[in-house]
């Protein structure tokens, strides 16, 4: 038995020392806020096995648009400016049980998910829950459309609207394919093997991981798949690829499998490590208006982290706590999408998985 | 749908509420109470765990949880000698020590059941203590951690014939076990985690876990049994959580439990205990939470079972300007005994305003309640006695079988328990048969 230490608990050292372990593990800096998949006081929430938040995106408006997995998949629409503050439940593609991408065009949602019934594409018209709900509302839930299954036999894994909103790119486990937002017709582009998420680019391409050393990129304009198009940095990159984007710019930023991040900008390609996460694998990111880069990192628990680039740093801002709306940790997160004013918009890929907003500190 | 079956109205009649005890029937004196310090073990501050074994005798877990390098040792009553024995150092003999490094194998949690068939205890074991070179511990901040983070929650099979432990595995990687139950009829454990509030069932005959899945961010403190082999819970919001083996998915019900709508909205009404009723077609259970509620719920009746409100279980009249502490306002300690009447622990404090005690009672004691099944109007038989201090916060309470009463004590140093003898006229034997299965 080796010796057990004894400490003063009034020693300046041992207070800061169970300070930083107090403090230290939960959201160090900014406010968390967990809301629940529901109307609070209207409606109940999605089903606690069906309500793991896989899939995000947003529109230029500020709307958020979301898929779950579990049991059964749910399609969701969130909105938290003016007067409203809901997350709607806008119903379950049969006989689907993880959502893997939901893509806002102009005028439709595409959302993409796997089970049973192979990978789909479904469908529905944007909707509209800017009502005011505090006074009285009628809110309508819009039909969910099945498009059928984009490569027959191959799940899907991720797909992104393209710049214009006109369309969606995606890619199944074999196949690159677009989605016609207008007439909901799906096309074969090309031949990849998916190794994760894909991501719009600075100048409008669509770039994903092409084998071990490269991206491939497709110009949706014109209908053009390139192969090895940009090499990847040097790096561990024997995990599935995931992407945040700076929607100032289109810079995007990535992580390798330790957990070492990087930038990517089309026409000056990687940039040298930037830092690194406080844990791997690096989970969803997004990027704040002023470049500050936020994500989560971690196995089962994940803490999350944020990259500055006016420091270079990165720190470890602990585990996510909510406090208002919903008094709850948050262990696992999906999907990620920078909000109408900044703020952090992450899914919890969880039981009972909810829709946490971020509000990053202030730059003094 | 859940029903709700309000009894307040009687309940309160006879509650904690009032100022001044009232004694129905037996005399306090006819409940002779003794208190057992943890004297073997001065480390331990708190007594998380106490559980009838399969043996009949009484088993609980001295706790350490604040010291650091602390570990548990399981204690049981020693009716030849009246004192306690101390089994063992739980770290040494799941091969994690006190000086691992780790954070240490310092309680056991709600997390003692019986194995009737075999004569085994299981007991798992939970986390909090810090390493024996750190002031304290956060299993979230220390959770990437190999060398600090808590290995896991310890599952002992312990062998009350042979008075030795039979084998150990990991129950929970990482995590500790808040509570622990056993359907010994399938041979599965169930178990929730800390701090993921995850459900988890074991298999005795292969010894493999599965993660069901999480419930929400704080533990309920106890699992219950169905007939039909269901296992309930709680989760954040004081709706009840419902295992299905059949279904294999965690359900949750409609509505919510009972709480005082005052101001509450039932967060944090988790179970806190939970006594099974001898025919085992109900069970009674009380919240944690402050002013925690006492409920009979009838798990075999409808899609969801019927509750009965059964009102507060400690003084109703209090400041609702500021919040309670849940270190004062607590009650535990469910169990029935050889009378067929449910026996618990509620705490009760002096509040200058609305419960002005008499001088001869403490500022916080616990009060020994009697609950009658039948009419749901209880009686206070006595109090617990600490020689050096308040008594008022128990843990779980247990029958053994010679029929008599003890209480697991949370709030001193050395922590340890508490005996009610029960009166000769109420006394059986064997009376903690059927016995619970969980802890």
């Amino acid at each position: 038995m080796q010796t057990r230490r004894k400490f003063d608990p009034n020693a300046p050292e041992v207070k800061a020392l169970r300070e930083e372990i107090r403090r230290g593990a939960f959201t160090r800096e900014g406010i968390m806020v967990a809301c629940p998949t529901c109307f609070p006081g209207g409606t109940v929430p999605i089903v606690h096995d069906e309500s793991r938040i896989t899939a995000l995106d947003i529109t230029p408006q500020g709307v958020i648009y979301g898929g779950t997995s579990g049991r059964q998949t749910h399609l969701f629409v969130a909105n938290y400016h003016g007067v409203t503050g809901i997350v709607l439940d806008i119903g379950m593609p049969a006989g689907a049980t993880r959502s893997v991408a939901v893509c806002c065009g102009a005028a439709r949602l595409a959302a993409f998910v796997n089970g049973p019934r192979g990978g789909r594409a479904v469908g529905a018209p944007l909707a509209s829950v800017s009502q005011d709900l505090i006074q009285e509302w009628g809110i309508n839930r819009p039909a969910i459309q099945d498009l059928g299954e984009c490569v027959p036999g191959e799940p899907v894994v991720h797909a992104v609207a393209d710049e214009s909103r006109s369309m969606a790119v995606g890619v199944t486990s074999q196949h690159l394919f677009t989605l016609d937002f207008a007439s909901s017709k799906i096309q074969v582009a090309g031949e990849v093997a998916a190794a994760g998420r894909i991501a719009l680019a600075s100048n409008g391409g669509i770039y994903g991981r092409d084998g071990a050393g490269h991206l491939w990129r497709y110009d949706p304009k014109a209908g053009a798949l390139r192969r090895q198009a940009a090499p990847l940095p040097a790096g561990a990159w024997d995990l599935p690829l995931v992407w945040a984007r700076d929607r100032r710019n289109g810079l995007l930023f990535t992580a390798d499998a330790q957990g070492q991040l990087f930038s990517f900008d089309e026409k000056r390609g990687f940039s040298g490590p930037l830092g690194r996460a406080p844990l791997a694998p690096v989970r969803p990111m997004a990027v704040t208006l002023d470049g500050r880069l936020f994500g989560f990192c971690g196995e089962e628990m994940a803490k999350m982290f944020c990259y500055d680039p006016a420091s270079g740093e990165v720190s470890n801002l602990g585990v996510a706590a909510s406090v208002l709306e919903r008094r709850r940790y948050g262990y696992e997160f999906g999907d990620a999408v920078t909000g109408r004013d900044g703020e952090l918009v992450f899914g919890e890929d969880d039981d009972g998985g909810h829709l946490w907003l971020y509000f990053p500190r202030i730059r003094a | 749908m859940l029903k709700t079956k309000v009894h307040r109205r009687d309940f309160l009649k006879s509650s904690a509420a009032l100022a001044v005890p009232v004694t129905v029937g037996a005399a306090p004196a006819d409940y002779a109470v003794k208190w057992y310090p943890f004297t073997g073990h001065p480390d331990s501050d708190t007594c998380w765990s106490l559980s009838v074994g399969p043996d009949g005798r009484i088993y609980a877990a001295a706790c350490a949880e604040g010291v650091p390098g602390g570990v548990v040792k399981p204690v049981r009553y020693n009716e030849q000698r009246d004192d306690l024995d101390y089994l063992f150092d739980l770290g040494e003999k799941v091969e994690d020590p006190g000086d691992s490094g780790r954070a240490t194998q310092c309680k056991i949690h709600y997390s003692f059941v019986p194995s009737m068939a075999d004569g085994i205890l299981y007991m798992a074991t939970h986390l909090s203590g810090p390493p024996f070179d750190l002031p304290s511990y956060s299993p979230w901040y220390f959770w990437p951690d190999p060398k600090r983070c808590f290995r896991g929650a310890a599952l002992l099979a312990f062998d009350t014939r042979k008075d030795q432990v039979a084998w150990w595995d990991t129950l929970i990687p990482k995590e500790g076990c808040r509570c622990l139950l056993h359907d010994e009829d399938r041979r599965l454990l169930y178990a929730l985690s800390y701090p993921r509030d995850h459900f988890f069932i074991y298999d005795l005959k292969t010894r493999q876990r599965r993660d069901i899945g999480r419930i929400g961010s704080i533990n309920a403190q106890t699992l219950f049994l169905d007939k039909k082999h269901r296992v309930w819970t709680t989760n954040d919001y004081g709706h009840l959580v419902r295992y299905t083996p059949e279904k294999d998915r965690l359900e949750i019900s409609p509505q919510i439990l009972p709480h005082n709508p005052v101001h509450q909205t039932g967060w944090h009404s988790v179970f806190y205990d939970v006594a099974p009723s001898p025919d085992r077609e109900c069970v009674y259970a009380v919240t944690w939470s402050p002013n925690p509620y006492m409920m009979r719920i009838w798990p075999n009746e409808g899609e969801w079972p019927r509750i009965e409100d059964l009102g507060p279980a400690t003084q109703a009249a209090r400041d609702l300007t500021f919040p309670m502490s849940m270190f004062q306002d607590h009650c535990g300690g469910l169990t029935f005994a050889g009378d067929g009447k449910l026996y618990y622990v509620a705490s009760r404090w002096r509040d200058p305003v609305r419960n002005p005690l008499p001088g001869e009672h403490k500022d916080r004691e616990g009060v020994v309640w009697r609950l009658d099944p039948a009419t749901l109007r209880r009686e206070e038989v006595t109090r617990l006695e600490h020689p050096m201090g308040f008594a008022h916060y128990v843990s779980r309470g247990a029958v053994d079988h010679n029929g008599d009463l003890f209480f697991g004590h949370v709030g001193s140093r050395p922590s340890g328990i508490f005996k009610v003898s029960m009166p000769a006229n109420r006394k059986k034997k064997n009376a903690h048969l059927p016995i619970r299965m969980w802890g």
